[in-house]
Parts: C-alpha cells; sequence; structure tokens
C-alpha cells in the first residue's frame, strides 16, 4: 500500500489559530469541539475534553483522567492534564482555574468559547450547563462566539491532511475488497460489515469512524428507506436477488475514509439493472460538476433539474455532499453562515483544496432497492479528485 | 495534660516528622519525589494553617508547618490540597481516606490529577503514620 507525506506544521497551524485571535482580541480561547481539538492538538479525543488555548503559549488539552495519559503521548503537545470526580479536579474547577491563568487581572477579560448546535452527534460544542457553571466560576469574563475561528482556518487542507484521507481512502478500498472476495449469499449485514472491518485494521484504520455504528451496511428493502441515508449493520441476512450497499469507514491520523459501494445479487433484473445504470450516470454527472464555484445549492438545483428530465428525481435525496475534516469535522461544509443556522450555507463557494464527501442516495422504496454513493472528494484547481479508487459500478455478484 | 500534641503545631510536626523518617523506607514510598502543601481552612482559631512535604528519591527530606505569616506559605509545591480543619483532622485520624475525601468533594487537589492518582498509595501511607501520632484536635 502506498505511503505518503502524512507531516502537519503544527506550530505553524497553531500561530494562525493565535493570530486570528490576536485579531479578535481573545487572550485565550477555550475549545471544546472534537474538530477543534483534532485540528490543533492533532490526536484523537474520544472522552469530552477541551483544549485551552493561549494567545502566546502553547495549548493544554484537558480530558477525562483515565484518557490524558494516552492523548499526552499521542498528541504533539506535551501538557495534557486530566480531569476527574475528584475534589479540584471536576473539569469546571480546572478549566476555570487554568483560562484566568491566561486573563489579564483587569481590563477586557474575553474568553472564546465554541457555541452551537448540530445534527452530528460529537460536535462537542459547549453545553448549556457547562457555559452556566464557567460564567459561576468566572465572574466578570466576556465569552464570545469563536468556532468562526477554527471553521475558517481549516476549511482548506494542508499536504498532510489531504494525504492522511487518501490513505484513509486507500484501507477503504482493501475493505471493499476484502467483501467483494469473501462475501457468500446469506452472510449477515454484520457479517459484511465485520469482514470489512478487519481487512480495514490489517491495512492500519484505527476506527471504523462514523458514529453511525461505523460500516453500514443494507440489504434488501433496507437500501431503500425513502429519503434515508444512514443504515447500521443489522443481523439481517442476504438473500438472491437482492440490492447490497457497502458504505465503509475508516480513519488513518484523524483522516476519513467513507466511501460505498453496491450490489446486486444475482439473479439481477431488467429493472434493477436500468436503476443501477440511472444511479451511476448520476455520480458521473455529479463528480463532473464539482469544481471551484461551484455551490451546494447550485449543485442541488442542477442536478435536481437534470433528475427532473431522466425521471428519478423522486429516488434522489436532494443534496449530494457533506462536509468533512479531521476527526470531529462531520456534516456542515463551510462556515456558518447559511440561512439555516448551524447548516451548511448553499451558497459556499467551492475553492481549491477543499474537501469534502460527495454523496448520494438513490432509494427506490416501490421496488426494495437502493443505492449510495459517497467518496471524499479533493476539490481542484480545474475540477475535483475523487479519493476512493474502488471502481464504480454496480457490482453483480 | 494528655501527653499529647496539639494537632498542626510545631511540636506535632516534629513528631511526624520522626514517625516518617523511622517508619518509612525509600522503598515503600515507591523512591517518589514530589511535594503537597495541604491548606487547612477555618481552624479553630479562625486561621488558615499549611502542611508541608517534600519527598526526594522517597525521602521525607523537608516538612512544615504553620500559617499564612510563616515560610510554609510561600512554598510551590507540585500538588495543593484544600479543605476544611475538620475534614482534615478525620484524614489525619485516618477516620477519612483522602481518596474518599477527594471523590466527595471535601477537599480539592490542585496539580496534575493523573501523578497524584498515582501517588494516592504513598499518600495514604503517609497518613496512616501521621494517624499514630498522638494528638490532640
Amino acid at each position: 500500500m502506498t505511503d505518503y507525506d502524512y507531516s502537519i506544521d503544527h506550530k505553524k497551524r497553531l500561530s494562525t489559530v493565535q493570530d486570528k485571535m490576536q485579531e479578535l482580541n481573545l487572550p485565550v480561547l477555550l475549545g471544546s469541539r472534537l474538530r477543534t481539538i483534532s485540528y490543533v492538538g492533532d490526536v484523537f479525543c474520544p472522552w469530552r475534553s477541551f483544549i485551552i488555548i493561549p494567545q502566546d503559549k502553547e495549548p493544554t488539552i484537558y480530558t477525562f483522567v483515565i484518557d490524558a495519559e494516552r492523548v499526552r503521548d499521542d498528541s504533539w503537545l506535551d501538557d495534557v492534564r486530566g480531569f476527574g470526580p475528584l475534589g479540584g479536579g471536576h473539569q469546571i474547577d480546572v478549566i476555570a482555574d487554568a483560562v484566568s491563568e491566561h486573563l489579564p487581572t483587569s481590563g477586557e477579560r474575553r474568553v472564546g468559547v465554541e457555541h452551537g448546535m448540530s445534527c452530528y452527534l460529537p460536535e462537542g460544542n459547549l453545553t448549556a450547563e457547562e457555559f452556566r457553571m464557567l460564567k459561576t466560576s468566572l465572574p466578570g469574563v466576556e465569552f464570545v462566539q469563536s468556532i468562526d475561528i477554527i471553521d475558517e482556518l481549516s476549511m482548506k487542507k494542508d499536504r498532510g491532511t489531504v494525504n492522511r484521507f487518501r490513505k484513509a481512502s486507500d484501507i477503504v478500498d482493501i475493505g471493499h475488497k476484502a467483501v467483494l472476495d469473501q462475501f457468500e449469499v446469506g452472510m449477515t449485514e454484520t457479517e459484511i460489515a465485520g469482514i470489512a472491518e478487519a481487512a480495514m485494521r490489517k491495512a492500519g484504520s484505527e476506527w471504523s469512524w462514523s458514529f453511525t455504528a461505523g460500516n453500514e451496511i443494507a440489504s434488501g428493502y433496507r437500501t431503500s428507506y425513502p429519503m434515508g441515508a444512514c443504515t447500521p449493520a443489522t443481523r439481517r441476512k442476504t438473500a438472491p436477488e437482492e440490492p447490497l450497499m457497502v458504505d465503509l469507514h475508516a480513519m488513518f491520523m484523524l483522516g476519513l475514509g467513507d466511501h460505498s459501494h453496491n450490489y446486486l445479487l444475482s439473479p439481477v433484473s431488467e429493472r434493477q439493472r436500468e436503476l443501477a445504470d440511472y444511479f451511476i450516470e448520476t455520480i458521473i454527472k455529479v463528480i463532473d460538476m464539482y469544481g471551484p464555484g461551484m455551490t451546494p445549492g447550485k449543485m442541488a438545483d442542477d442536478m435536481m433539474d437534470w433528475a427532473e428530465t431522466k425521471g428519478i428525481a423522486q429516488y434522489l435525496v436532494p443534496g449530494f455532499e457533506h462536509g468533512i475534516g479531521v476527526m470531529g469535522d462531520e456534516w456542515r461544509i463551510g462556515m456558518n453562515t447559511g440561512p439555516m443556522p448551524y447548516w451548511t450555507d448553499p451558497d459556499h463557494v467551492y475553492e481549491p483544496d477543499q474537501l469534502l464527501i460527495c454523496a448520494m442516495q438513490f432509494m427506490v422504496p416501490e421496488d426494495e432497492a437502493g443505492f449510495r454513493y459517497e467518496s471524499p472528494i479533493l476539490i481542484t484547481k480545474s475540477g475535483c479528485e475523487v479519493l476512493a479508487k474502488t471502481p464504480l459500478e454496480v457490482t453483480e455478484l | 495534660m494528655s501527653g499529647n500534641y496539639e494537632y498542626l503545631s510545631q511540636e506535632w510536626m516534629d513528631a511526624v516528622i520522626s514517625r516518617v523518617r523511622d517508619s518509612l523506607t525509600a522503598e515503600e514510598m515507591k523512591h517518589v519525589s514530589s511535594s503537597m502543601v495541604n491548606i487547612v481552612e477555618n481552624c479553630p482559631d479562625g486561621k488558615r494553617r499549611y502542611m508541608y512535604f517534600r519527598f526526594e528519591n522517597g525521602l521525607l527530606e523537608e516538612a512544615l508547618v504553620g500559617t499564612d505569616d510563616d515560610e510554609v506559605a510561600s512554598k510551590n509545591p507540585e500538588f495543593r490540597i484544600i479543605g476544611d480543619y475538620d475534614t482534615f483532622a478525620k484524614i489525619s485520624k485516618a477516620e477519612l481516606g483522602a481518596r474518599s475525601a477527594l471523590m466527595r468533594n471535601r477537599i480539592k487537589l490542585k496539580g496534575n490529577m493523573v501523578k497524584a492518582l498515582r501517588l494516592s498509595s504513598v499518600v495514604d501511607k503517609l497518613n496512616k503514620i501521621i494517624a499514630q501520632v498522638p494528638t490532640d484536635y
């Protein structure tokens, strides 16, 4: 398997965050979102964690004490501390103390925090209760909404980050190959997920990162939930004449692989083949349209108009991508500037070096058939690069 | 006269030092090098008192007791443990474990929690020795 240059200039990344803090007159930024910790600390923090970023010093990560030493070992940051249910060790106590150390004793005492909401469960926005307790512990402090700092700086991916995604996609390709090689009709969805998982782990995947129960497998009618695009694997047995959807997730150094491949289990009907052809044609058109200057809104409008002419609009979820970044950064694309608070701005303009997941769900409930396409794509100067290399087809088995 | 030492007096600390040095080997103390100060709030006379211990390679190198006016108050140890007189008295009488007091938020720890938890067993040993000193509270 190919190896790439995965290096990231952490100090440069940090200094761009701190420059932004200076611009915003923030002596300290209290990051609570998983994406912020991943981006600045370059470490996986599965437990509730915080990163305190002073304007002129290296940050400190605070995480649940049972994981603090492991996080310290894995991060480029030396200062990782634990919190836990011990007197003085409560997360609000230690964070309030640490924030205080970086605030001026008089004058403006401003602290950047990360408020928000998300359809993505582990986003990590500061909770209302955390905020209430912090306000009590830090009287006189002005808390400033600061999610834009990381959202803006992390939007374009540097080479090391792109290569981590590239590697994660290579690993997902290996998972797909394992499924293709080992699948037998009658296997359950969870067995198929396990085959892929074993192969991807062997290839170096750190986990099947999606909170949709890891690798999503759907067979038969489960591929065709109306407007459905979330199918945790079940104990349902695959059967002849059915579609099978395999949506795999691998993580490599916080870079995320996410690719779906689809099968039709023989004997395949002409109707199934017709739908599969529509599906492939749609993906080709979508990928062809991605490039600098495209927006999610224009993509949806153009694609749904096109689908209308083909008579397949009713089979498509009217959205063709979701956001992606290092672990913890999923779903929303770009900044929080859209008409729907905290959702993707339909007028976000794609630029080179932005990554997204091209995602398409094609479902025909009346035929109990559905297909899903997902793949990380990198916007380039002239179009896009599809990172997953598994051949684009609906494979008949 | 009971013959006991007054809790948190210099004489009491001298007795603690003597017993610790006689009873605890460097091996038993896991050759630890660290320091801590117990900050005892709400003493019967209304003052705050400090108990400071510094171990080097498992041996007690320095131990001080005093008030805000004494040298001990200016020490900068690795760990600070803050609580009320009644709580520390119970710990010193071995009626309450330090770990238990921490878990019930009756004392507060300032310092690296990971290291503190790793050291909790040696702190238990220290507290057991302190509990052997005949003391008037």
